[in-house]
């Protein structure tokens, strides 16, 4: 053809990874981004907060049950006389490290068990998913209190026991998205370029499998600090560190005289709960791509 | 005559996130009772936009008449209610689709799925609707119909479930069938049998056809009249015999050239195959006072990028949005 | 042209266990290809033509190792492929490559461009960096992409694009066969002209050589050497483009080309439709006979109780056909 000036050569867009046409997403959503700036700030407070309110939250420091804002205690005093606002800052500390830590045991354990069964198929897929299925039946809280009354509540086998209980649903995400990667046409046209196994697992299906994974690995964060604080309510927790279930625990008794020793921490696990969910929703929005083309 | 179906200045417009862009830019034509026409053109052209548009089944806040209008027995259909337009569907105009695995519902047997349909539009009791199936498949050729009749979609083959798509949309006896792309998800011979059905029918029962395809070979069978769009706009109409032989505009000669065709005879030497560079232009170029095809045309000149062509008529019914119609 | 062979198959066999009715019952098979043989010389192009169940993209699959053959032999310049261990046949792949259907799903839509055309050269050669990149520059500009497009992501190609990054993928190690499974069906006609006139210029250019499956007879007309027409897992005509086209001799074959719609007004007053009622067999239980017999507008006795066997009749062209005597003449 004819090179004619009248033809405009066809721009060429810039280099777009999938992954910042996802935040591109993300961004439009605003519930999401509300919660992202107060998990931001969250995780800031229980990072540096230590440092810039340097109070011990297990020193007795007033009188029991000063209310918010009286005496010069923000948040008021618990039933021992400590200072509430040291114990929320030292507990998110504990919170958000157990949920990160306890989802990232689970997505690891997931996802190798979900990716082996996903691609080998056969009995690999089915000894590795009746596995799975016997980790899913089991009463969940119950199991992980019987880890950690067997082994001891410190803080790893408090997380160990959450990640334990909680990897099947990554398991079962997992072992999904690799039955529908593996027969796409980019899988097989890998092969056909002689990728090996090791390759096609982990270079070429589980980088398209994550998105899912990366809105559950949110989602799980969420729940195991839920579940931190039911275990810490009920006393297995290890008791030389705070925790935001622990002062609710500890203070269960007082609910009716003095609630804000419950309410406030209690709100703060909500709080951070919910940021979670709405980012996690983000996240399944933004990374979805059917929705990503409206 | 009044014609059936009268399409004047249609203007669809569909919001996307890059703005407000029309798919159907000022489109018009005719079809007369028991005739058959065809819109041909890539995807992404326009052609279902238009069949949905006739339906009253465009997309809803994305899509919407802009202005135009749309008659059918000369009753507008572009201000007609909701109510109204939903029962012209169902006793004047049917549509079948090109997927013919997804549009039938897998938990009810095509035979319920059909007497349904009777039941609505012609106020049949159960029986006589079961029995009006059973003749209905026996009429799209589906062999057995008595005992396929209670089959579920999925125990049929892909052209079977099509013949019941059709039996479907022929259950209210339709005046216009609007079938797009009906036979694009099939074998070639069962595209073939499909055409042979489809034909028959509007011989038997004087139902106008529109059809959409991308495929002349399929248009020089099923249509007398063909309407090329490019670009929510139309580029030519007219007979088909007319347009294969002599296209007007340059982007129908392409279309047609592009094909390798079985012609009559296969000779041992063969030409490249005549290209059409580049791709149909994303919806935001949509709209422009320019020709849309300039910028894949071998014949542009400064003129095709300043203002839009106008259509242009000749003698033989040919209409071509072309400046250079005559000289293509 | 030489008249080397570069691959001949031979009786080329896949089957998928099926079971019926539950429990644990003896499973049957469903021959998906069923003692499939051909030949390709260097530099040629063999369309398999079928429509959809005839097995022809299993066929393909087979010859490249993607789906497990349970007998035959797929020598590829003097070596049969299929009895080589995985590693061999891993390096193996170097000399043939394919080509996919959608050009949607067969990108890693986490790649760029550049590293999917990389691919092959990664898993299967021993080249640094630098000469890799060349090689990439080279394929790009062969396939018709310009070098600032190395660098972006399938999902802001075209279909068109798309194709073209998955045939530059497959000439990246210089393969002697490319299998082209369907390459241009999912392509609009205008898109689908450039990426034909690229494969032919492509064939010129490096003297390669094409398995081009396809169910458009259009495109395989203008596109190979010679063809094979599958039914149900069988070939039952084999032959060049103008034996194939001008005297078809088995009736399927004959029932094929004549469904397709033609622009050409001589073509269609020319030829009778000929219509095949019905559909085909259950392929899990197969009828004795010829397996087209039942929808063969001219089926004999023998047809249904013996099948008939693939023979050359006249010249190369062969058919697997009863009524096909030794003057090549349809039954029709």
């Amino acid at each position: 053809m004819t090179d004619s000036p009248l033809i405009p050569k066809e721009e060429i867009p810039e280099a777009r990874h999938p992954f910042a046409e996802a935040w591109e997403m993300f961004r439009r959503n605003h519930a999401a981004m509300v919660a992202l700036v107060v998990l931001i700030l969250i995780i800031l407070a229980a990072i540096v907060g230590p440092y810039l309110y340097p109070v011990d939250p297990f020193d007795m420091v007033w009188a029991p049950f000063s209310p918010p804002g009286a005496d010069g205690f923000l948040l008021g005093t618990d039933y021992l006389g400590r200072d509430l606002l040291a114990a929320l800052i030292h507990g998110a500390r504990v919170s958000i490290v157990i949920g990160l830590a306890a989802a990232v045991v689970s997505v690891v354990i997931g996802v190798t068990v979900g990716a082996l069964a996903g691609f080998y198929r056969g009995w690999v897929e089915e000894l590795l998913m009746r596995i799975t299925e016997f980790f899913q039946v089991l009463p969940t809280l119950l199991f992980s209190m019987v880890i950690v009354a067997l082994f001891g509540a410190s803080l790893p086998m408090i997380t160990f026991a959450i990640g334990v209980v909680s990897w099947t649903a990554v398991a079962r995400i997992t072992r999904s998205e690799f039955l529908r990667i593996r027969e796409l046409e980019y899988v097989t046209a890998s092969r056909a370029s002689g990728a090996k196994n090791g390759k096609l697992m982990f270079r070429v299906i589980l980088p398209n499998a994550l998105p899912p994974i990366i809105v559950q690995a949110a989602l799980m964060v969420g729940s195991a600090i839920l579940f931190e604080a039911g275990l810490s309510f009920l006393g297995l927790t290890d008791p030389n560190v705070v925790s935001w279930g622990q002062v609710i625990g500890s203070n269960r008794q007082y609910i009716l005289d003095a609630s804000f020793t419950v309410t406030i921490p209690g709100l703060a696990i909500f709080v951070t709960v919910l940021c979670i969910s709405l980012v996690g929703d983000g996240l399944n929005d933004a990374l979805n791509p059917k929705l990503r083309q409206r | 005559m009044e014609p059936l179906l009268k399409v004047e200045n249609l203007r669809i417009e569909l919001t996307t996130r890059a703005g407000v862009a029309p798919v159907i830019d000022n489109l018009s034509f005719e079809l007369g009772a028991g005739e058959s026409i065809s819109f041909v053109g890539e995807s992404g052209c326009g052609k279902s936009m238009t069949a949905l548009s006739i339906m009253g089944l465009l997309p809803e806040k994305v899509g919407r008449i802009a202005s135009g209008s749309i008659t059918f027995n000369g009753e507008e259909l572009t201000t007609a209610s909701p109510k109204r337009l939903r029962d012209i569907r169902g006793n004047d105009i049917s549509m079948i689709f090109q997927e013919p695995m997804t549009s039938l519902n897998p938990v009810y047997t095509v035979g319920e799925q059909i007497a349904e349909v009777i039941r609505a539009h012609q106020g049949l009791s159960r029986k006589a609707a079961w029995n009006q199936a059973v003749e209905l498949l026996d009429a799209v050729r589906i062999p057995n119909a008595k005992g396929r009749v209670s089959d579920y979609p999925f125990q049929m083959s892909g052209g079977q479930r099509q013949r019941v798509m059709i039996a479907i949309a022929l259950a209210c006896e339709p005046k216009i069938l609007i079938a797009d792309e009906p036979t694009t998800a099939l074998d070639v011979t069962v595209q073939a049998q499909i055409f042979d059905l489809l034909n028959d029918m509007k011989r038997q029962t004087g139902a106008s056809i529109i059809m959409i395809t991308h495929d002349m070979g399929a248009v020089a069978e099923m249509a007398e009249r063909m309407i090329v769009m490019y670009a929510g706009r139309k580029a030519e109409e007219g007979p088909v015999e007319q347009i294969i032989e002599h296209p007007r505009h340059p982007y129908t000669r392409g279309l047609i050239s592009c094909v390798p065709h079985i012609m009559s005879s296969i000779s041992q030497e063969r030409h490249a195959l005549t290209e059409v560079p580049g791709i149909v232009p994303s919806l935001s170029d949509f709209g422009q006072n320019r020709c849309l095809f300039a910028s894949r045309c071998n014949m542009v000149t400064q003129k095709c990028v300043d203002e839009r062509p106008p259509e242009k008529p000749f003698a033989n019914g040919q209409k071509a949005a072309c400046w250079f119609a005559e000289e293509v | 042209m030489s008249n080397e062979t570069l691959v001949s198959v031979e009786n080329l066999g896949v089957r998928f266990a099926v079971k019926r009715g539950g429990g644990w019952g003896k499973a049957s098979y469903l021959y998906a290809v069923d003692d499939v043989s051909f030949e390709i010389k260097r530099g040629e192009t063999l369309a398999i033509v079928g429509e959809s169940g005839s097995g022809k993209t299993t066929t393909a699959l087979a010859v490249a190792r993607l789906v497990e053959a349970y007998q035959g032999k797929v020598n590829l310049d003097g070596t049969d492929f299929l009895s080589l261990d995985d590693e061999a046949s891993r390096l193996a792949r170097a000399k043939m490559q394919f080509i996919f259907q959608d050009p949607y799903s067969s990108l890693n839509p986490r790649l760029r461009a550049e590293q999917i055309v990389r691919e092959p050269l990664d898993s299967l050669s021993t080249m640094d960096e630098a000469e890799k990149k060349e090689i990439v520059d080279r394929l790009f500009a062969e396939v018709g992409l310009r070098p600032e497009q190395q660098r972006l992501f399938p999902h802001q190609f075209s279909g068109g694009q798309r194709q073209r990054i998955g045939i530059a993928r497959a000439l990246a190690t210089q393969p002697d066969l490319i299998i082209c499974d369907e390459a241009v069906s999912a392509l609009d006609v205008a898109v689908q002209a450039q990426i034909l006139n690229l494969l032919r210029k492509l064939q010129a250019d490096l003297n390669l050589t094409y398995l081009f499956i396809s169910h458009d007879l259009g495109v395989v007309q203008h596109m190979c050497d010679s063809i094979a027409v599958m039914y149900m897992g069988r070939v039952v005509e084999h032959g060049t483009r103008m034996d194939l086209f001008n005297n078809p001799l088995h009736p399927y074959t004959s029932a094929l080309l004549s469904a397709v719609p033609s622009v050409d007004k001589a073509r269609r007053e020319a030829t009778k439709r000929i219509l095949i009622p019905g559909d085909p067999p259950d392929p899990v239980n197969l009828p004795a006979g010829c397996r087209f017999a039942n929808r063969c507008p001219v089926a004999q006795d023998i047809c249904r109780s013996q099948d008939p066997a693939l023979r050359d009749v006249k010249g190369g062209h062969k058919v697997a056909c009863h009524l096909v005597g030794e003057d090549a003449v349809s039954p029709l």
